[in-house]
């Protein structure tokens, strides 16, 4: 039973990964961005070539990692999503273009290999990364052997979900995303600077998804599409948890992945998965507003 | 005294413990025009919206005509015959200023009764009618998104005219509008007393003197004070808990 | 009918069919038989408008209607097929059945595998047809009754949507005795009307699915020429509007999602008709993304818009994939489009194209006026 319930806390971190940097966009602006997968497939190939031409290992290509993606989303931000302001299921599909730009953009090695140059690490191929030797073999807890990389996996994510809280409720960022949440409006004759802030907001999004991709090149393989898929996984837990919700989005990731590992172990993997898309619908059907908020007047 | 319109009984709401709404009880007769008076917070939009079905009360009953339409759902209430302009103006902003007219004839809401392609022409003349009296006509064939906000709000009045509501709730048909503007929206509300039931939320003193013929007082949820205007305005209540303790100054 | 046809729309339409009932007459039936598919997309492509458009609904999940469609004829069609026949039993039996089967079981749908006498009415032709039709349109219609009926609306619809037909997908892949998992259906016979087998590779197949696509769009145009279509325009507009005017707007809203989806279940079935497989690949995200694409960029505004959207796209594509180093390419291209036009052109083609047409019909008008002036 306690591996199940690990196995299920390893799905949940990595289901809140994915989902921090979408709470953080989605919740604070409103904006379905279907390129955040796609942000987490760049932070993971960021760890590839650090590894590759920089020789550095995975601890030190999350914050180039972060930086590198948190650039790439205030681009993106710049050029298109600011455009679409207003105009949700439209950035939704903006954003899809966008996701297709990027994949194709690592699949083409940004277009070089048309001129016959590849870049080792870039090109449609399979990338793996090494895990640092201290991260490697099993570590014992309980009785129970359990994956190091599993475990760091988990504790990184605690260390990150704790991060986005303080930054969004102890810094003054923070407090200017809030206020916009609130009434944007409003906001903005109180003169913050909205569309600044909300540049902000949208590279911390994408820093955050470039970091989650750092942490699982550990562990999967690294492909340009490897992110086309985690952008649902992403929204299912921020919807299931209540939009603007950083708590909501927390509990929703534990729940939906030890959901997702109790019914994996009396079926299968598919079924598990199909049962959790089952729960996320019911949920907006039943609670549109999501699991954790608080209704008020 | 003509028959009762609109009869409200006891109707309260109660939001987690804050009453918003507390025990109102009134008859609006049929073809009269009540205007509903309060200050922020009164329950003058909570009330219209218990009356249309957009919040369920938790206390009373709502009348329209004799029935019950008590807490159904909202195309039910319209359907037994209550009409509804919002605060903000909302008009369908993708359709012609003629197609919006045309929707607002629902005398047959069902879908399959709509799969025809036209109006009759006692209908067609209906709208053209409406078009003249609300100002549009020449506008008929402009998209709703493009009028200006004088012209959307008469769009609206003329959707609920066609639209046949017999109670007709407007919760404050002049905001935001220019002096001409409110006088041509007090022509059109005058011409709509007496044929329709109308209860209007109203704030302009200037305004609802043109167009009052009783006035309900609401403060804090419950009805403070009922009659015409000039015995609202000289109604010590009234002046305090309204107009400030010094009355119209 | 003087809104239905007033201008040039009935001469779009008009020119489009009279274009694709020509093209047997300058192609093979090789390239025919592609074309067919892209006619299948545009189907696709105007259902997706029907919603997108007319009702503002988004549904990111129009591929489970597509699936439905295609896998109910393919199930048809693979009991027709000759791989269906050689298991030693009286009644057709499909080959995977058989290797999936436990050993010992019996050669029968009653019984062969857990849930395969699901297969039996299935055996007629007609059984696939009617049901891809009807099976998606009432599925859709009592999701739309829940769905609208909660007043859920805008990016909630989108995301139900979708992860109904990712759900949908699991399910098909895990049942694979009874659908044949990752592999789909495929060798499927032909299906036959009045003694005539519809054989892909023919013109006869090709102008039976031209004829039904133009039969789709001028309904379907009618349709939403109705006052139950400008009702739903209006509910798209302002639903709450609609409401206290006395409108169902759920039912409204239910019903042509119900029709959108019958659409695309048509679509479906015709596709397998043509292309003889049918693939979990159709319930996948970037699948049912794609249309969306397809609407977008011919004009989500326009049922005939969205329709030429997606075939053009489509031949486009085939066209450049003939170079296999622009295969990659492409994508990157579709993406940069898909991108411009979200910003730049939200009405796609279509309101480009409408744009023109009334600039070009004011224009005489205006000249004339201008000419009284000048008289005066």
């Amino acid at each position: 039973m306690f591996d199940v319930l690990f196995i299920g806390l390893s799905l949940s971190s990595i289901l809140l990964l994915v989902a921090l940097g979408l709470a953080v966009t989605y919740g604070a602006m409103g904006i379905i961005n279907m390129a955040h997968g796609e942000m987490v497939m760049l932070g993971a190939y960021v760890s590839v070539l650090a590894n590759i031409w920089l020789g550095a290992n995975l601890l030190v290509a999350i914050p180039i990692a972060f930086v590198v993606t948190a650039l790439i989303g205030l681009l993106i931000e710049r050029l298109v999503v600011r455009r679409l302001y207003g105009r949700l299921l439209d950035t939704l599909l903006a954003t899809w273009g966008i996701a297709i730009i990027l994949q194709q953009a690592i699949r083409l090695e940004f277009g070089l290999s048309f001129f016959g140059i590849h870049v080792k690490g870039l090109g449609s191929g399979l990338q793996n990364v090494p895990v640092p030797q201290a991260l490697q073999g099993t570590v014992s807890i309980f009785g129970q052997d359990l994956n190091a990389y599993r475990i760091f996996i988990v504790a990184m994510t605690l260390v990150l979900a704790v991060a986005t809280w303080a930054v969004m409720y102890r810094t003054s960022l923070g407090m200017k995303v809030r206020a916009i949440i609130r009434n944007p409006g409003m906001a903005a004759a109180c003169g913050i600077d909205v569309k600044r802030t909300n540049a902000i907001t949208f590279a911390l999004g994408s820093g955050l998804a470039g970091v989650a991709g750092v942490l699982m090149a550990g562990f999967k393989t690294v492909a340009p599409d490897m992110g086309a898929t985690m952008v649902v996984d992403g929204f299912m837990v921020v919807v299931t948890g209540g939009v603007g919700s950083l708590f909501g989005t927390i509990a929703a990731s534990g729940l939906l992945g030890e959901f997702n590992a109790l019914v994996a172990m009396v079926s299968n993997d598919i079924i598990g998965r199909a049962a959790v898309f089952a729960v996320v619908i019911c949920v907006i059907l039943i609670k549109p507003a999501g699991l954790f908020t608080f209704k008020g007047r | 005294m003509n028959a009762v319109a609109l009869e409200l009984d006891g109707l309260a709401v109660d939001f987690s413990g804050f009453r918003a709404v507390d025990g109102v009880s009134m008859a609006v007769a049929h073809g009269e025009l009540r205007v509903l008076l309060g200050a922020n917070g009164a329950g003058k939009t909570t009330l219209m919206d218990l009356i249309s079905g957009k919040t369920k009360s938790t206390e009373g009953r709502v009348y329209v005509h004799g029935r019950d339409v008590t807490n159904q759902r909202e195309h039910k209430i319209a359907r037994a015959g209550v009409g509804r302009k919002f605060q903000i103006p909302s008009v369908f902003s993708g359709l012609t200023v003629r197609q919006n007219l045309e929707v607002a004839q629902s005398g047959q809401p069902g879908v399959f009764a709509n799969l025809k392609m036209r109006l009759d022409t006692e209908a067609q003349e209906r709208l053209d009618e409406t078009l003249d009296l609300i100002g549009l006509t020449d506008e008929a064939e402009t998209e709703a998104g493009v009028l200006s906000h004088g012209q959307t709000q008469w769009l609206e009045l003329g959707m609920l005219m066609i639209q046949n509501a017999s109670v007709i709730l407007l919760d404050e048909p002049t905001a935001g509008m220019t002096a001409g503007e409110t006088a041509k929206t007090a022509e059109i509300i005058n011409r709509l007393k007496g044929k329709h039931t109308l209860l209007v939320v109203e704030h302009d003193m200037a305004f609802v003197r043109d167009i009052a013929e009783r006035i309900t007082v609401l403060h804090l949820g419950k009805v403070l004070a009922e009659g015409n205007v000039a015995f609202i305005e000289n109604h010590p209540d009234v002046k305090a808990a309204y107009l400030g303790k010094q009355g119209i100054s | 009918m003087k809104t239905l046809f007033s201008s040039y729309h009935v001469w779009a339409y008009l020119a489009f069919a009279i274009v694709i009932l020509a093209l047997p007459l300058i192609g093979d039936e090789f390239w025919l038989n592609r074309v067919a598919k892209y006619l299948c997309y545009g189907m696709l492509g105007a259902a997706v408008a029907l919603t997108w458009g007319y009702a503002g609904i988004l549904n990111l999940g129009q591929g489970l209607f597509f699936g439905i469609g295609a896998y109910a004829m393919a199930m048809s069609l693979k009991l027709k097929s000759y791989t269906s026949m050689q298991q030693g039993s009286e009644t057709p039996v499909p080959d995977f059945m058989l290797w999936n089967a436990e050993p010992g079981a019996p050669t029968d749908l009653c019984c062969i595998t857990p849930g395969s006498w699901l297969w039996i009415p299935f055996q007629s032709q007609w059984v696939g047809l009617i049901v891809a039709v009807v099976l998606p349109a009432v599925f859709a219609y009592i999701m739309g009754r829940i769905i609208f009926g909660q007043r859920i609306s805008g990016v909630f619809v989108s995301i139900i949507t979708l992860a109904l037909v990712l759900l949908t997908r699991l399910i098909v892949t895990d049942a694979q005795p009874l659908t044949n998992g990752f592999n789909g259906l495929t060798d499927l016979g032909w299906f036959t009307v009045f003694g005539v087998e519809l054989d892909p590779y023919s013109k006869v197949t090709y102008m039976v699915v031209a004829v039904a696509l133009i039969i789709v769009l001028a309904l379907t145009r009618m349709l939403v020429a109705t006052r139950a279509g400008t009702i739903l325009q209006a509910t798209r507009d302002s639903d709450t509007r609609a409401l206290y005017l006395g409108y169902d707007v759920p039912a409204y809203q239910s019903f042509f999602f119900a029709v959108s989806a019958g659409i695309a279940g048509l679509a479906g079935m015709l596709y397998v008709i043509v292309a003889e497989f049918a693939s979990p690949s159709f319930l996948e995200l970037s699948f049912s993304v794609t249309m969306v694409v397809w609407a977008a960029v011919g004009g989500r505004g326009s049922i005939l818009g969205a329709c030429i959207g997606a075939i053009l796209i489509n031949m486009l594509e085939a066209r450049v994939s003939e170079t296999e180093s622009l295969v990659e390419a492409w994508k990157l291209i579709i993406g940069f489009v898909f991108v411009i036009v979200v910003i730049y052109l939200p009405k796609g083609l279509s309101g480009l194209a409408h744009d023109l047409m009334s600039k070009l019909q004011s224009a005489p008008k205006l000249s004339s006026v201008q000419k009284e002036e000048a008289h005066q």
